[in-house]
């Protein structure tokens, strides 16, 4: 799995390429703890992600739930059919602000 | 003609899961699920060796899971053993739906994929039985 981050304006983008399971979920979970104080939006980019589990969706609602405690956006897009599966799964899909593209989760329309 | 059957021998080690991932994926869709369904599977079989890994072995690298697939008349029968610590029956659960909390929901995903769920202590170590059905 790679993981980046990328600041566009006011937000952080992190881009992650791979499989999220139990062996690379503790590295997102790192990179996502770290961005999150440094902006007012943390945006994840799923697209290149084949596989997620869940110690990858427990990873996002920890992250989801200090957003809230800290009063900052986590927004995620570009979530491929077999990761939406997962979020159905696991009846989280509601709880998380899911937009198409990066522009959205910038707050474009 | 004999179905498909499938035993490996790996050791506790997270290195493996997108190995199994992708040996039960092939074997599902070679049974006859279609993607989304095996998709399901290969995420019910991955979350039940990560729990093994994580509980039963505190996360060690140097346990024991055998895993074996087996093709019946009606789906697929998968069983798992452990040499690690049994699993504490009564804290093995599911989490509410809809709730914040980010644990138990590995179990929800094995329960609500899987047909049948089991844990037996056999006199060899843990055992994990799980079956699907193949709705044709």
């Amino acid at each position: 799995m790679k993981i980046s981050v990328r600041d566009v304006g006011p937000a952080k983008i992190v881009d992650v390429d791979g499989d999220v399971d139990l062996g690379t979920s503790g590295a997102l979970r790192q990179t996502l703890f770290a961005a999150l104080p440094e902006t007012s939006i943390l945006a994840l980019n799923l697209g290149s992600i084949r596989y997620i589990d869940s110690s990858g969706i427990a990873t996002l609602i920890e992250v989801l739930n200090d957003s809230r405690r800290l009063n900052k956006q986590f927004v995620l897009f570009g979530v491929s059919t077999a990761v939406e599966e997962v979020f159905r799964l696991t009846h989280v899909i509601r709880i998380f602000r899911i937009v198409q593209s990066e522009h959205e989760a910038l707050g474009g329309a | 003609m004999t179905g498909f059957q499938m035993t490996f021998a790996m050791a506790s080690d997270v290195r493996y899961l997108p190995i199994v991932r992708g040996a039960v994926g092939a074997l599902t869709a070679a049974i006859g699920w279609d993607e989304a369904e095996c998709r399901a599977i290969v995420l019910a079989l991955d979350e039940a060796v990560a729990n093994i890994i994580r509980h039963a072995y505190g996360g060690r690298s140097d346990g024991l899971i055998e895993l074996q697939c087996r093709e019946t008349a009606d789906g697929l029968a998968i069983s798992m053993l452990d040499t690690g610590d049994p699993p504490e029956l009564s804290k093995i659960c599911a989490r509410e739906v809809g709730c914040h909390q980010p644990g138990g929901l590995g179990t929800h995903i094995i329960r609500d994929v899987m047909d049948s769920v089991s844990y037996e202590r056999a006199e060899s170590g843990n055992r994990f039985l799980a079956t699907k059905r193949l709705r044709k």
